[in-house]
Order: C-alpha cells, then sequence, then structure tokens
C-alpha cells in the first residue's frame, strides 16, 4: 500500500530522514517509534507531500505521491500532533466543514459526520466550541475532524500526547475499531506501551533511519535480552556482583541505589539460580521482578540509548 | 465552495466584531467630519466685537466711523474716564476701546496723528478692528484728496464701491465644499479599518496551529482554496461598501443622489475596495498572531489616512508628503475624490484625471494582491 524508498531529507545541515525505507501493507496498524526528533513527522509530512524532500520515492496505493495527486489524497485522513480545528466554529461545524473538504453530497456528509460523533463520544459536545473543551476531548475533536470521511488510510501523528489516561484508552480502543473496519492506521509516537498495544508492525526509527522493523515478538526475539532480573538488596560487595554476572545466562550486570539489575539471554531457572546465590551467600533481599523484554530494550540494544531520552 | 462556506461561517462569527468596528467607524468619520468642515480655511465669516467708543469730536467723519464700525461690531457709547474704561477692558465687557479726539480731522485725516486704540493683549479681534480703522481713515484721506466734504465722505464710505460679483453655482453647493465630499473622504479609514479586522481574523483562525497542513492535505487545490477565499472576501466587501452607500444616502440623502459626481463618488469608492481588500489579504498572511492585528492594522490604515489627504486635506499637506504619497494608493483615491468635489459637472479633462486616478488604485491593487499571494506561496 505505501512504499518509502530511500527518503532524504535535509533541513540545512541537519539530516531530519536518512535514506528511510518503509512497506506498508494495507490493513495494517502500522507504528513508527522512535524518540522526539528522530524523524517520525518529518517521514509523516514527506507521505503527505507537504513537506518537499532531497530523494527518494514515497507511493501510495501504488502511485506517486505528489502535492496535486488529489485522488491519493482523496483517500488519507490525517490526525496531527497540534489540534488542528477552528476556535470559531462548534464541535459539529469544525466536523462537517473537514468532512466536507472530501465529501460533497450533503445527506452522505451529515450521515459520516454524525458516525464520527458518536465515534469520537462527542455526542454531548456538539453545539460547544472548542475553547471550551477539556484537552482530551479536544484530541478526540481533532481525531473526528480527520476520520470523519471514512478514509482508506489514516495518518495519525502522536495523537495522544497531553492526554489524561482515560481519553488515552478510549482514542486507543477507537484506532483499533477504525482499522477493524477497513482503514490502515500509520500511528507515530514516542509511547512505547501505546505502540505495544495496538499496532501489528513496528518501524523503530533514530536519526531519520528505519533501524529495525517487524511485530513487537519479531522486534523482541532479535535482542539477546530475554529476561531482566531486579533485586533490591542494602549491601552487595564487588565480588559478589562479579559471582552474580559469572552465572549461566547473566549478561550484564548493574548495582545501584541498593537495586540489581540482572539482564539474561533466554534460558530456563534464571530467576532461581539467581535468588539461590543470594541465600548461599546469606544476603538479605527485599522485592524481586523478573521482566520481560519491552520496545525500550530493543531501541536500547539497538541504538545504545532508552527510548525516552 | 466549501472553503468559501468556512470563511462565510467565521465571518457569521465575526458579525458583532463587524457590527460594533462599523459604529464607532462610522461615528468617527461623521464626527471628524464635522470638525474638519468647521475647521475648513477657505470660508471667511465677519466676528463681532464689543467695541468700547469714545466721541470727543462728534463731526460728520466720527459718526461715519462709529456707524462704519458698527455695521459689524456691536458699538457702545463711552465717556472719556480712564478708570472706567480700563474696568469695562478688564471685565472684558468690552474687547476694544477707540477714541475720537476732539479736531479728529484735523489731527488724524489732514494730519497724520494715530488713533488711540486700547485692546486686549495678544486678542486676534485687536488686529481685526485695526484694519478696519485703518481702511475706513485711508478711505477718508482719499476721498478728502478728491475734494469731499466730511459729510460726502462719511457718506460715501458708508455707501462703499462694492463689487457686482455674479457667481456660477454649477454644483448648487453655493460655493461651499458639500458634506458628503467629506464622508466619502473618510471611507478609506472605514474601508481599510473593517476589512483589515474583520479579514485578519479570519484568516489568521485559517493559519493556526496545524489547520493549514490539514487544509493542505486535503484533495482541494490550493489555487482552489485561493480563490474561493478571494470570493469571500469579495462577498465581504461588497456588503461593507454597500452599507457605507448606504450610510452616505442615509445622511445626505436627495442632496447626494442629485449631485453630478455622485456616480464618480460611487465608482472611486468602489475602486478603493479592491485596493483595501487586498491589503487586508496582505495583512491576514503576514500577521497570524491576532494579538499583533491590531498593532499592525491601526498604524497601516492610520498612516495611510495620515499621509495621504484622508485626515489632513491635500492641500496643505507640504509638498515632499504629497510626493511620497503618490506611492500610496489612497493618495489616488482622494485625489480623485477632491476632484469630483471640485467639479460636481465632470466633463472633458477633469473626467479623464479621475479615471486616471481610479486606474492607478487598480493597479495599486493588483501588485498588493500578487504581493499576497507570493507571501502566502512562501509561507506555506
Amino acid at each position: 500500500m505505501i512504499q518509502i524508498e530511500n527518503l532524504v531529507k535535509r533541513y540545512g545541515e541537519l539530516l531530519a530522514l536518512d535514506h528511510l525505507n518503509l512497506e506498508i501493507e494495507e490493513g495494517e496498524i502500522f507504528g513508527l517509534l522512535g524518540p522526539n526528533g528522530s524523524g517520525k513527522t518529518t517521514a509523516i509530512n514527506c507521505m503527505l507531500a507537504l513537506l518537499k524532500y532531497d530523494k527518494g520515492t514515497v507511493r501510495i496505493f501504488g502511485e506517486e505521491m505528489s502535492p496535486d495527486n488529489y485522488k491519493v489524497k482523496q483517500q488519507i485522513g490525517i490526525v496531527l500532533q497540534n489540534v488542528a480545528v477552528f476556535d470559531e466554529l462548534t464541535v459539529y461545524e469544525n466536523i462537517d466543514y473537514f468532512c466536507g473538504l472530501y465529501v460533497k453530497d450533503k445527506k452522505e456528509r451529515k450521515k459520516l459526520v454524525d458516525e464520527a460523533i458518536h465515534f469520537a463520544g462527542l455526542e454531548e459536545y456538539t453545539k460547544m466550541r472548542p475553547k471550551k473543551l477539556s484537552g482530551g476531548l479536544l484530541r478526540r475533536l481533532n481525531i473526528a475532524c480527520g476520520i470523519a470521511h471514512k478514509p482508506r488510510l489514516i495518518i495519525m501523528d502522536e495523537p495522544t500526547v497531553a492526554v489524561d489516561p482515560q481519553s488515552r484508552n478510549r482514542i486507543l480502543e477507537g484506532i483499533k475499531e477504525l482499522n477493524r473496519q477497513g482503514s490502515t492506521v500509520i500511528y507515530t509516537s514516542h509511547y512505547m506501551e501505546e505502540v505495544e498495544q495496538i499496532c501489528t508492525r513496528i518501524a523503530v526509527i533514530d536519526h531519520g533511519r528505519s533501524v529495525a522493523v517487524g511485530t513487537k515478538e519479531e522486534l523482541k526475539s532479535m535482542i539477546k535480552t530475554g529476561e531482566t532480573i531486579t533485586v533490591e538488596s542494602v549491601a552487595l560487595s564487588d565480588g559478589q556482583i562479579a559471582a552474580v554476572g559469572a552465572l549461566p545466562h547473566v549478561f550484564d550486570v548493574k548495582y545501584k541505589e541498593q537495586v540489581l539489575k540482572v539482564r539474561c539471554t533466554r534460558g530456563k531457572h534464571n530467576l532461581m539460580r539467581i535468588l539461590s546465590y543470594l541465600q548461599e551467600e546469606e544476603i538479605s533481599f527485599g522485592r524481586v521482578f523478573s521482566e520481560l523484554p519491552t520496545l525500550n530494550d530493543v531501541f536500547l540494544e539497538i541504538t545504545g540509548k532508552e527510548l525516552r531520552d | 465552495m466549501t472553503v468559501f462556506k468556512g470563511y462565510m461561517k467565521i465571518t457569521k462569527q465575526n458579525i458583532g466584531l463587524i457590527i460594533m468596528y462599523l459604529a464607532i467607524f462610522m461615528g468617527i468619520t461623521v464626527m471628524m467630519q464635522l470638525s474638519a468642515k468647521d475647521q475648513e480655511t477657505g470660508g471667511y465669516r465677519a466676528e463681532s466685537v464689543r467695541i468700547g467708543f469714545v466721541d470727543e469730536d462728534g463731526g460728520a467723519l466720527a459718526k461715519g466711523l462709529e456707524e462704519y464700525l458698527g455695521k459689524i461690531h456691536k458699538i457702545i457709547p463711552m465717556d472719556n474716564n480712564k478708570g472706567e474704561l480700563q474696568e469695562n477692558l478688564f471685565y472684558r465687557n468690552v474687547e476694544y476701546i477707540v477714541k475720537i479726539p476732539a479736531g479728529f480731522e484735523k489731527r488724524c485725516l489732514k494730519g497724520n496723528e494715530k488713533l488711540s486704540v486700547t485692546k486686549l493683549p495678544g486678542s486676534y479681534t485687536g488686529f481685526y478692528v485695526d484694519q478696519q480703522i485703518n481702511s475706513f481713515v485711508n478711505s477718508a484721506k482719499a476721498y478728502y484728496a478728491a475734494g469731499y466734504t466730511s459729510e460726502e465722505a462719511a457718506e460715501a464710505i458708508m455707501e462703499g464701491p462694492e463689487p457686482k460679483v455674479k457667481m456660477l453655482d454649477t454644483g448648487h453647493t453655493k460655493g461651499e465644499t458639500p458634506g458628503y465630499a467629506y464622508y466619502y473622504r473618510y471611507i478609506p479609514y472605514l474601508l481599510l479599518s473593517v476589512l483589515c479586522y474583520v479579514l485578519g481574523n479570519i484568516l489568521s483562525a485559517f493559519h493556526k496551529g496545524d489547520v493549514p497542513k490539514r487544509m493542505q492535505a486535503s484533495p482541494i487545490s490550493g489555487q482552489r482554496q485561493n480563490l474561493e477565499a478571494l470570493l469571500a472576501a469579495g462577498v465581504l466587501g461588497i456588503v461593507l461598501w454597500i452599507i457605507c452607500i448606504l450610510g452616505g444616502i442615509f445622511f445626505y440623502g436627495r442632496e447626494l443622489l442629485e449631485s453630478g459626481g455622485f456616480v464618480y463618488y460611487l465608482l472611486n469608492s468602489l475602486t478603493m475596495l479592491p485596493v483595501s481588500l487586498s491589503l487586508s489579504y496582505l495583512v491576514g498572511i503576514l500577521t497570524s498572531n491576532p494579538e499583533a492585528l491590531s498593532g499592525v492594522v491601526n498604524t497601516l490604515s492610520l498612516g495611510m489616512c495620515f499621509l495621504c489627504g484622508v485626515f489632513v486635506p491635500l492641500d496643505i499637506l507640504s509638498t515632499k508628503v504629497k510626493t511620497a504619497a503618490q506611492f500610496l494608493p489612497v493618495y489616488w483615491y482622494e485625489k480623485a475624490n477632491d476632484t469630483i468635489a471640485e467639479f460636481e459637472n465632470i466633463t472633458g479633462g477633469v473626467k479623464t484625471e479621475i479615471w486616471q486616478a481610479m486606474g492607478i488604485q487598480l493597479v495599486f491593487a493588483a501588485a498588493i494582491l500578487c504581493v499576497a499571494m507570493a507571501v502566502g506561496k512562501r509561507k506555506a
């Protein structure tokens, strides 16, 4: 459905997109995951022909994307990072206006606007102006304006920034519902939990490059970490820390502020082995956690830095 | 026509603002035109001064001077009592005191003695009465030289050689600038201020946050969006212009409708409309911050109106200012407006002059629109 090949975009000296390659299939919820400034929004703007790029190609629905390819634009809905609505119009008028850019038939438009209002849960607020809505409701209005015309492809650029958890869950469930109804979704975020929760495939972006692409399981299997074990312990000597590091499957040990973090490769009984060692050495310890790898671990191993940086 | 409808909807939200500005500017326009009419330098009217008149001569010429001054001023006969005279002057019972000495004819007309007068210090009325007394004395001297007696000279001065003037009042304005000419003089201020405020507000709504991106990503071409926006601005401008014209008819009625320049006033203000619209469009594109809009609009409208003869008549402006103002469209509007007011029956060369001024305004409008579109494209 979307093919991005060798996309290069420069802002003066800054290389925002560095030969970015992506391929997105119809029916996917495709996540673009990366820290702030990694090039996600630039990639979206290039896809939508809102930005001129220096090199590469963007093909959507088999056609080269350009500013005047209105046939392709007709089938795309966008939800941008900043809320893009008119303060002077009511909730209903805003959705009707933006839907009207795509759908000329009044009757059909009315039906679509009503559906979008229902989808975003804005029934009680149709006559209110955006300035009177809470942050969460405003984001929902922003989404309703972008998806009212039932587009085949929806591009969402960080739609949940500064949204309360309740509204965020509603938005995420809504995105899944849109996908069930047949829309392909491209979703950018720097919140790995969101991406893990809804995306069928994920591209990890760093410095304008796609550093890894796959399902979340595929991404996690690409890395060495199989399990991260955390133990709260008051006092550990350097010798004891080194001994833990020498246990089978353990490849990284960190002890900081009375917390021992042990990263192990995939293997059975990793936790039991560490606890047995602590007991043998008569080391007292408090809480113990064992966590499976997250996308942050994927990012950390691939780029050497945390997603949240 | 979605974009057009969007503009109209946002305009509807601004209707209170439009009415408020219309009321304010209409009020200011009418007040300013009234005050400007009073301050006009071309018309003169005789001032009446209270003059204390001390006649110690009692001759025919002294009586003649009293009568002569009495035609314009209020004459209060007084005794030659210094204290009383000073008191009357102090309490402003009189503004000017003239003393006619005994032997007035011999001393002042045949001799060179000056009349004794007392006046309020720094008062312009003093100079005014001085001139009239000098005029009387000089005339009397002339009549004496011609062999007239005192009585004959006094009588001749009173009758005065009045030149017969026949005034051709083609505009039926009795030689005065008609009130509606002032009304039309202020129209650029009204159009510029209201259109810049309202269109600026609408355009800033369209340029806020990511709205331009959403519009750009839509299947409606940028060219079509611009055309629909211009159409909406045009409709708004036409409505405002009609309100202005109706306002003029409301204030001046038949006087305006029956004047020979009415059609030209309409055409001139109509050519000012595209100028105001294109300027408003440029302001709206350049100023995306509604808070800054007010400052920009005031600077632009007031600045242009002061330089181009709206608030200060072109006749009074210095040559340098007028030369600079020629590079601004409002100057050409005012030039045409002044010409229409001056020649109510417009024919031949005057007609060409007015058409030229209107043509220049249209060229300005086209140039400003091109700049606005170029800036808009660059900002997109």
